[in-house]
């Protein structure tokens, strides 16, 4: 991996001057309309930001890396977009959030240095997928499990630090089902009997599908974890489709999710209540109590117009915890329609890079691990906005890069540099 | 002092605007030029899996050693239409077809009057060739190789 003689990126750099210009004005705005001045020492924590940026860039030259250079400006520019809305709406976590980018800037480093050949991760799928497994029950088991705001999804000694396991399960699953897919994706994919116009697969055929549903019904129940749930069958799916090209397998799966949140919605009150506060949160009873967050959410929007209210000029604090859930409208709010499909397309251009990168690939195996990568940030993006916008239930995922959180930011930014790997294996392949 | 504040300010959250916009244009052009290179690669890719060596000539016709680029279909004949031109008398406007299919390069005679040869012997039916065969059409004969 570690060749000699660097080499110049300049693409990435040109796109990072761009980063690092609109993240400069959008931090001095946030600063300057909140506080109502500006002074120069307040620069030092945008430029402490951007120099983790740089320092990723001259890491990538100096290693003679010859991966992507679209992905990793568009990851950092998501994150300085990030830097300021913390900035705006948890000034006291800047701090925080600064030593978490570190951590995801060395993770990101080892990711791209550490695995020799990306290939040899395949190797060890099952072990991924009870890394995983571990992972997801983690935060069940009794003296590190911690329950906040409802759900079960941390894992941490008390007052010191915690970790949502669940990020680091995407990635660990990804990388099994892309392992798992590239062995049976022969046998998945012969036809099946067809009765009529009905596809009647073989039992056998549909035991992984039955796996996956279990767990994901599992996570819904145990960690009452809507958001895991969607993206963990969501992830499962598409790679499943990715891989075998047969549509009967979604319409399976999407029907048995459909039934078993069905089924949970009657029986478990935490799904009930996410599902009714989705269908009228304006409910006399809901409001100014389980919507209320929502509802703010939604005024926020409202607020926002085509150019919105400016940076720093609106009300996005009124919604509770809107530094991690509702990210999307407090920038909405401020920036307007405009600023909002700006931020879209970045993921949009995001996910198609990475798609391209997957079709580039030499191997099944890669294909599938970089499709089902950028598929995780595509996901996730369309629930948590989709979420923030009343347009589906909301839940607990984060926006990818952009809301505050550690363990997000750790993983989106080994997510990248997995993507990056891909693309280095195949221009390296190509020449 | 108040009002140079404000507008000072409202200049910055529109360049913020206006910057991000600005990275998203370059950014969307970045991935417009890999799709530009993704199609060159693509039809370079078409052309040139493998060639016909020329082994035997005549004057007028292509020079012995030249190495003509197939494509997984291409049309062998003395028409300018054809993948592979052959400038013979005695080659057919369309003499020839040659083909990559199931992982094997096969040849096939496309109705030519005066046929066409694989290892000297006549192709009466679609023919597996492998590379170091020869193939002869009129006077010119033709050996496939990988592309190197």
């Amino acid at each position: 991996m570690i060749r000699a003689r660097p080499i110049a990126r300049p693409a990435e750099l040109r796109l990072l001057a761009w980063v690092a210009a609109f993240s400069l004005a959008g931090y001095v705005a946030v600063v300057a309309a909140v506080s109502g001045r500006f002074a120069w020492y307040e620069i030092a924590v945008p430029a402490a930001v951007l120099a983790v940026f740089a320092a990723l860039h001259l890491f990538l030259v100096f290693i003679g890396f010859r991966g992507d250079q679209l992905l990793m400006p568009l990851a950092v520019g998501l994150t300085g977009i990030g830097f300021i809305l913390v900035e705006r709406l948890a000034p006291a976590l800047v701090l925080q959030q600064l030593s978490w980018l570190v951590i995801a800037a060395g993770a990101f480093c080892i990711t791209i240095l550490i695995p020799r050949d990306v290939s040899v991760l395949a190797r060890y799928k099952y072990t991924w997928a009870l890394l995983g497994i571990l992972l997801l029950i983690s935060p069940l088991l009794p003296l590190v499990g911690r329950e906040i705001n409802g759900a079960r999804i941390w894992v941490g000694v008390a007052g010191v630090a915690q970790f949502e396991p669940w990020e680091l399960v995407k990635l660990a699953l990804v990388i099994f089902f892309a392992a798992y897919l590239e062995e049976y994706r022969e046998v998945l994919s012969t036809p099946p009997r067809r009765l009529g116009p009905v596809p009647v697969p073989p039992i056998p055929y549909l035991l992984p599908i039955v796996a996956m549903w279990l767990v994901a019904m599992l996570v819904m129940v145990l960690e009452k974890d809507l958001g895991a749930t969607l993206l963990f069958f969501g992830i499962f799916l598409a790679m499943l489709y990715l891989a075998t090209g047969e549509p009967f397998y979604v319409v399976i799966g999407l029907a048995m999710l459909i039934g078993g949140g069905f089924v949970a919605y009657h029986a478990f009150a935490h799904v009930a209540a996410r599902v009714d506060v989705w269908l009228a949160p304006f409910g006399s009873d809901l409001r100014f109590d389980q919507a209320y967050q929502l509802t703010q959410g939604l005024f926020s929007l409202a607020n926002a117009g085509i150019l919105g209210a400016g940076l720093g000029n609106g009300m996005p604090e009124r919604i509770p915890v809107v530094w991690s859930d509702f990210v999307f409208d407090a920038f909405t709010e401020e920036v307007g329609f405009v600023g909002a499909l700006a931020l879209l397309a970045l993921y949009l251009v995001f996910a198609y890079r990475g798609m391209l990168i997957a079709l580039r690939a030499p191997t099944v195996f890669l294909q599938l691990l970089a499709a089902g990568l950028s598929f995780i940030v595509a996901f996730q993006t369309l629930v948590i906005v989709g979420g923030n916008a009343k347009l589906i239930p909301l839940t607990g995922i984060t926006l990818p890069f952009v809301a505050y959180g550690g363990s997000s930011l750790v993983t989106n930014f080994m997510l990248c540099a997995l993507l990056l790997r891909v693309s280095d294996i195949t221009a390296r392949v190509r020449r | 002092m108040e009002i140079t504040f404000a507008a000072i300010l409202w200049g910055v959250r529109i360049a913020f605007l206006v910057l991000l916009y600005l990275f998203l244009i370059r950014a969307f052009r970045a991935l417009h030029r890999a799709l530009a290179e993704e199609r060159v690669a693509v039809a370079a890719r078409q052309l040139g899996i493998a060639v016909l060596v020329v082994t035997r000539s005549h004057a007028g016709g292509p020079r012995v050693g030249d190495r003509l680029p197939l494509r997984a279909i291409s049309s062998v004949g003395r028409d300018a239409g054809n993948d592979v031109v052959l400038n013979d008398e005695a080659a057919s406007a369309k003499h020839a077809i040659v083909s990559f299919a199931d992982g094997e390069w096969w040849l096939e005679d496309a109705g030519s009057t005066n046929g066409t040869l694989l290892n000297g012997s006549r192709v009466w039916d679609r023919e597996r060739l492998h590379y170091g065969d020869e193939v002869a059409v009129g006077r010119i004969a033709l050996r496939l190789e990988r592309e190197q």
